[in-house]
């Protein structure tokens, strides 16, 4: 586990606990090279005491030449072990007498070295001048002593020492788990708090306050945090009801308006199917009585023209019109009924050719009659070929009939950009309307010219119109008096 | 065993080199070397130094056994402002101020008299005569096994007025005069 993934409370008891340890191998260590020098010091000039007295002892035994007794001198020094060797040289620099009874070694100098004392090859030695009253130098002392009174009491320094250290590091360790509670509980208890939030969703707990510290201020911003999200989750739990309550009310009115709608629509529907059912069963059942009138009327001018004078006859021929042209009003009716009651089976359906075709047969039907079609190609659409070939029909016709008295007819058809879609437009340069009738154009037996000048039904533009709406589009028309129209759909 | 061994090679060593010291340098020198050092050990009553620059002489009665050797060894000495010179002596009168006085023996076979004469003035007398300790005289050289010895009156020279250094007669051999 890496440093940064331990509890904060073993970061913080290892950080004390680290310091700690640091300070106190920090001072140890100090105070170590202290006593070290200190000793160094000390048993240096230990020994330079001690040198000066035997050097001050033996001065008569080195004037004298008294070998004895410069053993016996030297041999006072059995009472410090750590003097391993101790020599006396006369005036010339020879060895006059020496410690241990016979020195052991190859250590020892010859002659006298410099005089004065200092650490060599792990000894202290020292050389000590011998002189009576400080006038006249008899010889020179030599001493020895191991390190071993340094090193003695550093080693019991340092047992001290670790122990101590041992305890202050225990001291330290049970301190620094005390003592970082203060920081570490606050911690514990916001992340304790911040769990419970996050694993029960549960805003209306509050971490306990321990301090005035940062901690604690940490702790009041996260309560307040707490209760802000508190109220804003209870304000959108209130919204969330409200809305759904709302949502509900909406949905139950329009289902509501929906059934009321649906039944609207199919009582409409019914009462439709019932008017169309009663129109062409009307138009159907005005036929035969019709055709009995024509019929009896054309008996009447064949069988009886002699007994009947000129205006008889002329009466006999009215009749027969006006029947025929009551004929035609119900053909038209029923063709419009038809169209009404009619299922649409869509396809493709090029527009273009089922114009010319139009056109075509119009022309036949009348070659008298000069009129420029201009007929745009590969004009297509999807919808039902009958009946766009009805719509079609009518329209062009329209334009046919009332170009008749233009001295030079022109029908146009194509297709413009309108509304921000495609519109077909058929266009001619006849009679024209008045723009404020345009809204009875389309209406049934609307005629907004006599039959005098135009004849007609009024039924057609009707036909058109539900056959386009039939197939979801649109028709309006655009005109002016003797300047022509122009019918635009879109289907 | 080796330490023994070892230690033994050494004193061996030691007193080999003692001996060709003592012996080549002969007794005379030693004991002139010795009369040198006993200014360094010996202590005169105040009033017997004129003043702190005067020389510290070294006499010798009698014949004169050291040839130069004591000039040699006192030259360019000094204890502390004071200079060592010797001075030689025939008869007991010329001595007018001395502070070490080397007796020789020819001198010394009737020291009696001259003791006599030297008692309680303030000069250390020393000589190898036999009994010349134990006759009056303060230190006697000891000439035993080639190594030269002391003995020390150290009434005689109490009663001189001289403070001899307790280092310089714990070296020595101490004796009492006979016949009180």
């Amino acid at each position: 586990m890496s440093l940064r993934d331990w509890p904060i409370k073993q970061k913080l008891t290892a950080m004390l606990v680290l310091i700690s340890g640091l300070v106190l191998l920090l001072t140890s260590a100090a105070f170590a090279g202290y006593q070290y020098w200190s000793l160094r010091q000390a048993t240096r000039d230990a020994l330079a005491v001690r040198g000066r007295i035997i050097a001050a002892n033996s001065t008569a035994s080195l004037a004298f030449a008294n070998v004895a007794d410069a053993r016996e001198i030297l041999s006072a020094l059995r009472a410090d072990r750590h003097v391993v060797a101790a020599v006396l040289y006369d005036k010339g620099g020879h060895v006059f007498a020496g410690y241990p009874t016979g020195v052991a070694g190859a250590d020892l100098p010859a002659v006298p070295g410099p005089d004065g004392y200092r650490f060599e090859r792990g000894l202290l030695i020292g050389f000590q001048p011998v002189e009576e009253s400080g006038s006249q130098r008899l010889g020179t002392l030599y001493l020895a002593s191991d390190l071993g009174a340094i090193y003695d009491t550093f080693r019991l320094s340092g047992v001290i020492g670790l122990a101590v250290m041992a305890v202050a590091l225990l001291a330290a360790y049970l301190l620094s788990m005390v003592l970082q509670g203060a920081i570490s509980e606050p911690i514990l208890a916001l992340a304790e708090t911040a769990k419970a939030v996050s694993t029960r969703q549960d805003y209306s707990v509050r971490a306990s306050k321990v301090g005035a510290d940062e901690l604690g201020a940490l702790t009041d911003a996260f309560n307040q945090m707490l209760g802000r999200i508190e109220d804003q989750k209870n304000e959108l739990q209130r919204y969330a009801a409200e809305l759904e309550q709302r949502v509900e009310e909406r949905t139950h009115e329009l289902q509501e308006r929906n059934e009321s709608l649906r039944r609207n629509a199919a009582e409409l529907l019914a009462a439709n199917t019932e008017l169309d059912a009663f129109a062409y069963s009307v138009s159907h059942d005005l036929r035969a009585p019709l055709r009995s009138i024509d019929g009896f009327s054309q008996i009447l001018l064949e069988d009886y023209a002699g007994k009947l004078d000129e205006a008889g006859q002329e009466s006999l021929h009215r009749v027969r019109a006006a029947s025929q042209r009551m004929g035609t009003l119900i053909d038209d009716l029923l063709k419009l009924a038809r169209v009404t009651r009619a299922e649409i089976r869509t396809e493709d359906v090029d527009l273009s050719v089922m114009a010319r075709d139009i056109v075509a047969d119009l022309e036949r039907a009348t070659p008298e009659r000069q009129v420029e079609f201009a007929i745009a190609p590969g004009l297509s659409a999807r919808g039902d070929a009958r009946l766009l070939r009805v719509a079609l029909d009518n329209l062009l016709r329209n334009s046919w009939k009332y170009t008749a008295k233009q001295p030079q007819p022109r029908v146009q058809f194509a297709s413009v950009e309108a509304n921000g879609g495609r519109a077909f437009m058929v266009r001619d340069n006849g009679a024209g309307f008045d723009m404020k009738y345009a809204d009875k154009l389309f209406g049934v037996f609307q005629r907004l010219h006599s039959a005098a000048d135009f004849e007609g039904t009024g039924i057609g533009l009707a036909t058109v119109r539900r056959i386009i709406t039939r197939h979801g589009g649109r028709i309006w028309a655009e005109g002016a008096v003797d300047q022509g129209a122009t019918f635009y759909f879109t289907l | 065993m080796a330490l023994l061994r070892v230690t033994t090679a050494l004193l061996l060593v030691c007193a080999a080199r003692l001996g060709a010291q003592t012996g080549k340098a002969s007794e005379a020198q030693v004991k002139a070397v010795f009369l040198f050092n006993f200014a360094q050990f010996v202590d005169w009553p105040a009033d017997a130094v004129p003043d702190s620059q005067a020389p510290l002489v070294i006499g010798i009665l009698g014949g004169d056994p050291f040839g130069d050797l004591l000039d040699a060894t006192v030259r360019g000495e000094h204890r502390g402002a004071r200079p060592f010179v010797v001075h030689r002596y025939q008869r007991l009168e010329d001595i007018t101020r001395c502070d070490i006085l080397f007796i020789s023996r020819s001198v010394a076979d009737q020291p009696d008299e001259v003791l006599t004469r030297l008692k309680n003035r303030p000069i250390l007398t020393v000589s190898d005569a036999d009994q010349f300790a134990e006759r009056g005289g303060m230190i006697r050289f000891v000439t035993d096994r080639s190594r030269i010895r002391l003995q020390i009156n150290q009434e005689a020279a109490e009663a001189a007025h001289l403070t001899i250094s307790s280092k310089l007669l714990r070296v020595a051999e101490v004796v009492t005069p006979t016949g009180r």
